[in-house]
């Protein structure tokens, strides 16, 4: 443990310790018949924040003893009163304690999928994989490159060393290669595994994935307008896929508005599916929109408009699409921009 | 002192390797490789003149780190940077270090090699500045105590009788010591007696 922590709950116990003691010395000297005994629950409340579940308990347990020990020091009021209320306020210390305990488990546990689905989303945008593969695929380019200066400077030679260009070519094939099974790598890694089809609202999952973007969206003064069809059926496809291709077409999104000043930056984002065979999702956004003539070729792999991206989102996307037997599309968006509109398959039975 | 220059390519790539050697060798170059900092280590000695190409990502130590570590090891080889990534950041951070260029992979053959030969005209004068402070050392050495007690206070700007009167010798003998000391100070003038001086720290 650090040590700024250490103190931190020391700090929290001490002042856990103080608060009691002064609610023990209100009990004792206060008639049976003032339940003071009670605001211990909020001694508890405010530890299971700060401290470990072992010292709430043990505080929960100080927290009875002392209310036993107020009833027997207390000198007048109705016993009778007093020992009901005592019971009482034990009572409640022992539920609090139990709730508030629960609550602490739930809450890490709710952290932890946030977490989890943040990475599984992000993974989409494929940060850290691109980089990993760019320079992959770079390291035998700038070889080929570099050997194609020398051969070209043994065959201005005067005569020309033939033996040499001829060694350099051999070197340039070979690393073309390996380039080429750098890219063959790659693709594999984009099959992916059969989908794990469920049930499941996708309106929900839009607003997970939404949710989980709302400080980048507000960081870039993004404003985000979303129309979700109330009467969407469910649909059957891999819940954390398709929240990845949200992810990956919300970020890609985000990052064609850069562009624009601040202000004119929107996306919208709108679900279809009542009464039909299968739910659309689109995300349009006010960005720099597509490049004229480029189609579907925007899903072929390595097809990209960042400075610096590979182009593998989008063919991920598709791919996990189609494997979940929906379709992608890419148009231009009414008022500029583009509009990415993929669709899945309903369900007609909604499991309770 | 006609030593080959050397550049030594430190990359873990081993098309990479090859393909700088190649390059290198078409300009009349002489190159040596290593696919780490700890080998290139191993091998080095200031033999002639040279320039080290670094890589900058590399398993185990980072380009970067060894040559921040250089000059703590006596290293004071002028670097040229390759880096897979060109982000600004490692490039300035490189430069700022000292090194000479930072190159992105791929990069124009033409620029290595010009930043290579200056780099190795770099290391070409350090030499030869080290090795004539060190042939100046020796000539110094060469005398003896009396004749560097009596340079010392002429290069002051005293007076032999005043050298005399401090050294607590006659004027004679520092007149003796003087000449002798240029001599193999191999000076002609006071002038160049106090340049002398100068280069030597004094």
């Amino acid at each position: 443990m650090r040590p700024w922590q250490q103190s931190r709950e020391l700090l929290a116990l001490g002042g856990c310790a103080v608060i009691m003691a002064a609610i023990f010395v209100a009990d004792t000297l206060t008639q049976y018949a003032v339940a003071v005994a009670v605001f211990y629950t909020l001694v508890i409340l405010a530890a299971v924040r700060w401290l470990a579940a072992r010292t709430v308990v043990a505080l929960a347990g100080v927290s009875v003893s002392l209310t036993v020990l107020s009833f027997c020091l207390t000198p007048h009021g109705d016993y009778e009163l007093g020992m009901i209320n005592s019971g009482i306020s034990i009572l409640a210390i022992a539920v609090t304690t139990y709730l508030a305990l629960k609550m602490a488990v739930a809450q890490t546990a709710a952290q932890q999928a946030q977490a989890q689905l943040l990475r599984l989303a992000r993974i989409s945008s494929l940060g850290e994989l691109t980089a990993s593969i760019a320079h992959e695929v770079n390291q035998p380019l700038a070889a080929i490159v570099t050997s194609g200066n020398a051969c070209q400077r043994w065959l201005a030679q005067e005569p020309p060393n033939l033996d040499k260009a001829q060694q350099a070519l051999a070197r340039m094939l070979g690393d073309a290669d390996r380039a080429s099974n750098i890219v063959l790598r790659v693709r594999g890694l984009t099959k992916r595994e059969l989908p794990r089809k469920i049930a499941f609202d996708l309106n929900v999952a839009v607003q997970e994935i939404v949710a989980l973007s709302d400080s980048e969206l507000e960081r870039y003064g993004i404003s985000l307008s979303l129309s979700l069809d109330p009467a969407m059926p469910w649909v059957l496809a891999d819940r954390v896929q398709i929240q990845q291709v949200i992810g990956n077409l919300l970020l890609n999104a985000m990052e064609s508005l850069a562009a624009r000043p601040e202000g004119s930056r929107e996306i919208s984002i709108v679900s279809a599916g009542a009464g039909r065979d299968s739910a659309t999702l689109s995300i349009a956004d006010s960005g720099i929109g597509l490049p004229a003539g480029v189609g579907d070729g925007l899903f072929e792999a390595f097809w990209t408009s960042k400075d610096g991206g590979i182009g593998l989102g989008l063919t991920i996307s598709r791919n996990i699409i189609e494997a979940n037997s929906g379709m992608i599309r890419a148009e231009a968006a009414p008022g500029g921009g583009a509009v990415f509109t993929f669709s899945v398959p309903v369900t007609k039975a909604v499991p309770a | 002192m006609t030593h080959l220059p050397i550049v030594y390519v430190v990359d873990d790539d081993d098309s990479m390797r090859a393909a700088l050697a190649d390059l290198l060798a078409s300009v009349n170059l002489q190159a040596r490789c290593f696919s780490s900092t700890r080998q290139f280590l191993d091998s080095y000695n200031d033999e002639a003149p040279a320039c080290l190409v670094l890589d900058v990502r590399m398993p185990g130590q980072s380009g970067l780190d060894f040559h921040r570590q250089m000059a703590g090891l006596g290293l004071r080889l002028p670097t040229v940077f390759i880096s897979g990534h060109g982000d600004i950041a490692t490039g300035v951070q490189a430069m700022k270090n000292g090194a000479i260029e930072f190159l992105t992979k791929p990069f124009r053959d033409q620029e290595l090699l010009d930043a290579i030969q200056n780099g190795i005209e770099t290391d070409r004068t350090r030499r030869v500045e080290e090795s004539m402070r060190a042939a100046l050392y020796d000539r110094w050495n060469s005398l003896s105590a009396g004749e560097q007690d009596v340079v010392r206070l002429v290069v002051c700007g005293l007076l032999n009788k005043q050298v005399a009167d401090q050294l607590h010798v006659s004027e004679i003998t520092v007149k003796v010591r003087r000449a002798s000391a240029m001599r193999k100070l191999e000076t002609e003038t006071l002038t160049d007696l106090v340049r002398l001086a100068q280069k030597l720290g004094m």
